[in-house]
């Protein structure tokens, strides 16, 4: 067989070919030498960092990093010319860019080493990734959401499961009492039946006390992991949560927090439970109310110059006189379905912070309730 | 009327709601059998039972519902008192929709528990009364001729002897004996007991 191996000329692109061909591009093409100058800079480039390729040529690429890897991008140069260990050329990772205008964007950067005119250039393909953090933080948040969702339906579920088990023992209690009662009046021939009930109350009791005990434990946060937090972020994250919930039971919701509060130091999702459950009661408290008049508003303000404060305020009917004291009771509620929990676990986690849950009447009607937390100390 | 041994039925998965239930019921002089339970129970649970049942509406695995759903595929007439938690009153309301005698809350009040289960023994008695009675009645009936029957139910509908006679092609003398071995053999008095025990019968 006769194998005839030809070679043919790969044609030589000229620069206008080559600018062409950049142009085309949607990524941003940076070539560079090894001492950093930039020498060829397509539309992409332009478009991404607000540079023309005539401003830009001749610059030093460290003008396209914010410090510290604008100010050290020589040495890794100079270190990769030495050492020939790629930190980053063939690798291509994450950094942040900045534009013209100082403003800082995500980009994917990726860097060839290429012959260039019988020089060593670098060329830099970069990627902006600003949609894409953008996507990613949406799904950050809604786990976030999700988990505070699923949190407060956790708490519901034990606390009705609790509530089902402390039942049972008292319901025994009563009735070995009762039946004993009975027993002593029926005459003395009874004594045996009416000790083992006796034993039996006192086993029960303890049974009872056993359920007592856990519930206490839950009712008590655990151990709150306290961070330094920005009230406004904190409300931020479960902002579609409990618009969500609103836009389903036909509530009008403003949240409406002031920018540059002082900064607490709190637990977030416990936080976050509080002000989910607060606007929850709000909304339960206007299902019965005239469509127009269901008016859900969130503020968060500084309250003092130590406190900052979020008030829900609804336009429900209020709360009657007579249960006033009881609402922050453990298994106090006046909703057909709730435990009576949520206003209960509040207040605990609130105080837990330092800070103050309570609730005070509208002048037009309904109620406000209101959260206090002692600002972060400077 | 057969004499039967009635008891509640306490079907609860609770070992301490089924004993202190039973002492209390032992305490007033009432029997009772307890189940730990809803499976427990239907193996055990016999046709001939008389009495009530005390169902615990939530178990785990089967649930009261479930085994007052089965009770009813069974024809099981025995009245169910539901005991209920916190939380439970939806459940229960739709286990009375479903023909439940009543539901109690727990924990209990004692004379409140007893007069319901009370009302539901009486209630099971009227009950077995009833089905004794008509299986009474339609012994007696039985024993009637096919003549006989016909009499019956001709004198029911308000025939007047002579009418009956000449719809049935007989002497009125005839009729006349025929409608007395009916009253007899029915054991009444009147004509307004006879018309009694047949709408009984056609019940």
């Amino acid at each position: 067989m006769n194998l005839k191996v030809s070679h043919k000329e790969v044609p030589e692109f000229d620069v206008t070919a080559q600018d062409a061909i950049m142009d085309a591009f949607i990524e941003a093409i940076i070539i560079m030498d090894t001492d950093g100058s930039i020498e060829r800079f397509n539309k992409a480039a332009e478009n991404m960092f607000g540079y023309k390729a005539n401003e830009a040529i001749g610059l030093d690429i460290s003008i396209l990093m914010p410090d510290p890897d604008g100010a050290n991008h020589g040495r890794y140069v100079d270190r990769y010319l030495a050492t020939r260990e790629a930190r980053i050329i063939g690798i291509g990772r994450e950094m942040t860019a900045r534009r013209k205008d100082g403003t800082m964007f995500p980009m994917h950067l990726a860097v060839g080493e290429v012959g260039w005119h019988g020089k060593v250039s670098f060329i830099g393909l970069i990627r902006d990734l600003t949609d894409d953090k953008l996507a990613e933080e949406r799904r950050l948040r809604q786990a976030t959401d999700m988990i505070a969702a699923s949190r407060l339906a956790t708490m519901g579920e034990m606390a009705a499961a609790i509530a089902h088990e402390i039942n049972q023992p008292l319901a025994a209690i009563a009735t070995y009492a009762s039946a004993a009662e009975r027993l002593l009046n029926a005459g003395p021939e009874n004594t045996g039946d009416v000790k083992g009930a006796l034993a039996s109350v006192k086993a029960q009791a303890h049974r009872a006390g056993e359920i007592i005990r856990k519930l206490r434990s839950f009712v008590k946060p655990e151990v709150a992991s306290l961070e330094v937090k920005d009230l406004q972020s904190v409300i931020e994250d479960i902002r579609s949560l409990a618009e969500l919930d609103a836009r389903a039971n036909n509530i009008q919701l403003s949240i409406d927090v002031a920018n540059n509060l002082p900064e607490i130091i709190a637990d977030g999702v416990q936080i976050q439970q509080v002000i989910l459950n607060l606007l929850r009661n709000g909304i339960d408290a206007m299902l019965d109310c005239d469509p127009d008049d269901r008016r859900l508003e969130l503020h968060g303000y500084i309250a003092s110059p130590d406190e900052v404060r979020v008030d829900v305020i609804d336009r429900g009917h209020g709360i009657p006189q007579s249960v006033r004291d009881s609402v922050f009771n453990p298994f106090f509620t006046t909703k057909t379905s709730g435990m009576g929990m949520g206003l209960a676990i509040s207040q605990t986690i609130v105080k837990s912070h330092g800070g103050k849950l309570g609730f005070e009447d509208n002048p037009g009607g309904g109620t406000t309730f209101y959260v206090t937390l002692p600002t972060k100390v400077a | 009327m057969t004499d039967r041994q009635e008891s509640v039925l306490i079907v609860d998965d609770d070992a301490a709601v089924r004993d202190s239930l039973s002492l209390l019921l032992k305490s007033v002089g009432i029997q009772s059998r307890a189940f730990s339970s809803g499976g427990e129970f239907l193996d055990a649970y016999q046709a001939e039972w008389a009495g009530c049942i005390l169902l615990d509406i939530r178990m785990p695995g089967m649930s009261g519902m479930e085994v007052q759903r089965r009770l009813v595929e069974r024809d099981c007439t025995l009245p169910i008192i539901f005991i209920t938690g916190h939380g439970d009153i939806p459940m229960a309301v739709e286990a009375m929709h479903l023909g439940a005698h009543d539901f109690v809350q727990k924990p209990f009040h004692d004379q409140e528990l007893l007069d319901r289960i009370q009302a539901a023994l009486s209630a099971n008695r009227e009950q077995q009364d009833d089905i004794d009675l008509k299986r009474n009645v339609k012994e007696r009936y039985e024993t009637l001729t096919p003549r006989e029957a016909e009499v019956m139910s001709a004198v029911v509908k308000g025939h007047a002897n002579k009418v009956i006679a000449m719809d049935l092609d007989l002497s009125q003398r005839t009729v006349e004996i025929h409608r007395a071995r009916v009253m007899e053999k029915m054991q009444v008095r009147s004509l307004a007991e006879l018309v009694k025990l047949s709408v009984l019968l056609d019940s």
